[in-house]
């Protein structure tokens, strides 16, 4: 039996803007908010919105990501007609390709369309933060009975230029396609998420390979030759909090908003639309006897023996007494001795920072810089990383770096 | 050992105790009352059997056991959902106007014909109201190594005063200490009232599959109840019945008292560190997001599972998924179960309070060391 909507999740990012925390995993499998990964937001949407059919598709440093996923059990995608699949390129008779770009990677997988026989195909990112439901943007497509619809946000005019922009007619018709323009006609950006009637998809991406010009990309090249065509083309205005967290101070921001959900519009407490992620088996945190922390998100296997404060931290992250974390993003089972102090960082997961280190500062003058350690590194005792410093390598006791 | 996934299986009796506790399985039964902020005290049991690649496992029911198949459903997050043995859960056979049974025997006899169809060598037999982390290949190393045809593992412990406490009329809950020539088990005492550390029975048991069938088989048709009174303790001279010390961490619930101070041990790291060394517990995923401590609360001394939001003082305490502390309620001694909410202002001191339990703004409830006060489940104060 055919299915009516599948879902195919670009996963590909390399995500170099992150640095340090995307050495070793590609970026839609970077940790966030505690206990999820990136990845984990658009999977969660899909079985919210009742989509049981997903395709991942993946190309950079796959094994975390291969791995996480599995057989999608955690996300209740473990189906025997459906369910997840991490597709990544493959060898073929013809030869093997890397995905030249976001379009040729759904071309290279639209046999694995062919085997669901949708309707539809959404087609999602998976570096950014949503809390979406897609089952009112497919009702918004069959009401325009559309071909191709497209979710845009409304963003600021004077930050217009910075994103692919949809000019729309009175009934939100995509008449226009602007990539980055100097002089915007529109304020709807493209969220990079699209909704294709079957037929279309198949055809354009068939079309788009077969031209040795194309860069094979849907905002390049798809896009336009849909516009050309005149085919109807819808924008679909989402209002929710959406946020590409494809920078190091995006991705400390967008954490640091889900410590105030009243406010920043992003809410991971709600229970209606739940975010799944793999469970890390660890006991509940514990705080000890000297601990002191205000305004902040713990979770399972922490133990918090020092000073936790506006932080979030990931699974197994020990703070011994007398240590300090403040406007930070610890990740899972990193180790901050006694007498260290972190401020204003990113730390990735098992890095661990000896006694009296000082990783990071608080920013003054308006200075945003957030320091950043990379997986695994040791930072040595009393050692001090400066608050512009990316950190991929142990340093050594007693070192700075900036 | 066990590096052939059927070489034993194991037998959970998940009721044992379960009158020692009246309070905490009124809708429940032992093998499902919450420890250590969000396991079930089953978890401890499963995942020590699954770490020792034994994946053949049967839960005995008794009564009051639909919390303990919701909280089990198909075994997944024990890695027991599987095409050969996984979790295979057995209520009573409720036919021919049979009464449900009373003691071992009688349980393992209604199970003889599966047991019969099983492929693995050896049977462990457990209950569920230890906490441990136990290593079920290291006790079949020993058996194995002393030619034994039993195996009991016990702890070299004082009895503890919830046992001492047991009325000599109650036939039901049977403990029992053990004389030890080497470490074969020359007597087997049926609720002795020594004092000082005695080798306590963990009640749990390894025996050849095939030898356990004809034992019950026999026993079964004289009428017999108890396995270990009267079964082994009569025939310590023909079998070879060892014992095996376990000197792990155990947390033994045999009382409300023991209930709450064993959860409260869970503070101490060491403690924490000795029951969890051994491997992974699992147990349900509820996908509670993380907890998040709002404004500035004063928490100290606690565990605290995920789901929870803190914005009132905590201190020594042990809070379960998705527990609510409002702005300026203080929680002192306390166990507070999954998904209950302490209203504003409201203190408690030494209280249990069970799942879903609401307790309104400004309210006051104080128990004592001695004696916590405990709130049934669901209950609104």
């Amino acid at each position: 039996m055919g299915k009516e909507i599948v879902a195919m999740i670009l996963a590909g990012g390399q995500g170099s803007r992150l640095y340090a925390l995307t050495d070793r995993l590609a970026k839609p499998a970077v940790p966030f908010g505690g206990k999820y990964r990136i990845i984990d937001f658009p999977l969660s949407n899909c079985v919210n919105s009742g989509i049981d059919t997903v395709g991942v598709l993946t190309q950079y440093q796959p094994y975390v990501l291969n791995e996480y996923i599995g057989m999608g059990q955690p996300w209740d995608l473990d189906r025997i007609h459906g369910g997840v699949h991490v597709l990544p390129p493959y060898q073929q008779a013809s030869g093997s390709d890397w995905y030249k770009g976001t379009a040729n990677a759904i071309y290279q997988n639209l046999s694995f369309l062919r085997r669901y026989d949708p309707e539809y195909v959404i087609i999602l990112s998976g570096d950014q933060i949503c809390k979406q439901d897609y089952n009112d943007f497919l009702e918004y497509h069959k009401a325009k009975n559309a071909e191709f619809s497209v979710a845009v946000m409304e963003v600021p005019w004077e930050e217009a230029s910075r994103f692919g922009l949809m000019v729309t007619d009175d009934e939100d018709r995509v008449t226009e396609f602007q990539e980055k323009p100097k002089e915007p006609k529109s304020n709807l950006a493209s969220m990079g998420i699209y909704i294709f009637n079957w037929d279309i998809l198949d055809k354009y991406l068939t079309e788009d390979e077969a031209n040795p010009e194309s860069s094979n990309d849907f905002g390049n090249d798809i896009l336009p030759a849909l516009l050309r065509d005149g085919r109807r083309m819808y924008a679909y205005r989402f209002s929710g909090y959406w946020k590409d967290v494809g920078t190091i101070s995006s991705l400390w921001e967008a954490n640091m908003e889900i410590l105030d959900p009243e406010h920043s519009g992003i809410d991971l407490f709600n229970d209606e639309w739940k975010i799944y992620s793999r469970n890390s088996g660890m006991p509940g945190h514990t705080v000890g006897e000297n601990a002191l922390i205000e305004n902040s998100m713990i979770t399972d296997g922490c133990r918090i023996g020092g000073k936790v404060s506006h932080s979030i931290l990931f699974s197994g992250v020990t703070v011994e007494e007398g240590a300090s974390v403040e406007d930070s993003v610890v990740m899972g089972g990193t180790v901050i001795k006694a007498g260290a102090k972190v401020s204003h960082s990113i730390i990735a997961e098992n890095v661990v920072i000896c006694e009296k280190a000082r990783v990071g500062e608080m920013p003054k003058n308006g200075e945003k810089d957030i320091a950043t350690v990379g997986s695994g590194v040791v930072i040595g005792a009393g050692a001090v990383i400066g608050p512009k410093a990316m950190i991929k390598e142990d340093v050594k006791e007693g070192e700075s770096q900036c | 050992m066990l590096n052939n996934k059927q070489d034993a299986l194991a037998i959970i009796f998940p009721n044992s105790y379960d009158n020692e506790v009246p309070s905490l399985v009124n809708e429940r039964l032992m093998a499902s009352i919450p420890f250590a902020s969000r396991y079930r005290l089953i978890d401890f049991s499963l995942s020590a059997l699954v770490n020792s690649n034994i994946s053949n496992i049967s839960v005995i029911v008794k009564r009051n056991y639909r919390s303990l198949m919701r909280h089990l459903g198909a075994g997944r997050p024990w890695d027991l959902s599987r095409k050969n043995g996984g979790l295979n859960i057995v209520p009573p056979y409720a036919e021919k106007g049979i009464k449900v049974y009373n003691g071992r025997v009688e349980a393992l006899a209604s199970i003889l014909e599966f047991l019969k169809g099983q492929k693995e060598r050896y049977a462990f037999i457990s209950d569920s109201n230890i906490v441990c982390n136990f290593d079920y290949k290291a006790m079949l190393a020993e058996h194995m190594e002393n030619g034994a045809d039993v195996t009991i593992a016990y702890k070299n412990e004082p009895i503890p005063y919830g046992f001492m406490n047991l009325q000599q009329t109650q036939t039901t809950d049977l403990y029992y200490t053990l004389d030890l020539e080497g470490s074969r088990i020359k007597k087997i005492n049926t609720n002795s009232k020594e004092y000082g550390p005695q080798n306590l029975s963990m009640n749990i048991y390894l025996i050849e599959r095939e030898l356990l069938i004809s034992q019950i088989e026999k026993a079964y048709a004289r009428g017999d109840v108890f396995f270990e009174r009267d079964i082994l303790a009569p025939q310590l001279d023909s079998l070879k019945v060892c014992g095996y010390q376990y000197k792990g961490y155990t947390a033994r619930i045999t009382d409300i008292l023991s209930y709450f101070d064993e959860n409260m041990k869970m503070l101490k790291p060491e403690n924490l560190d000795a029951l969890f060394a051994g491997g992974n517990i699992y147990t349900t995923i509820r996908d509670d997001n993380p907890t998040r401590y709002i404004g500035n609360p004063h928490v100290k001394n606690a565990m605290i599972a995920d789901g929870c939001v803190i914005e009132g003082s905590v201190e020594n305490c042990i809070l379960f998924r998705g527990v609510h502390v409002g702005r300026g309620a203080s929680v002192k001694n306390c166990i507070i179960m999954q998904d209950t909410i302490v209203g504003g202002k409201a203190e408690l001191d030494y209280v249990i309070t069970d799942k879903e339990v609401g307790i309104r703004p400004g309210k006051v409830l104080k128990g004592d060391a001695t004696f916590p006060m405990f709130v049934p489940a669901y209950k609104h104060i």
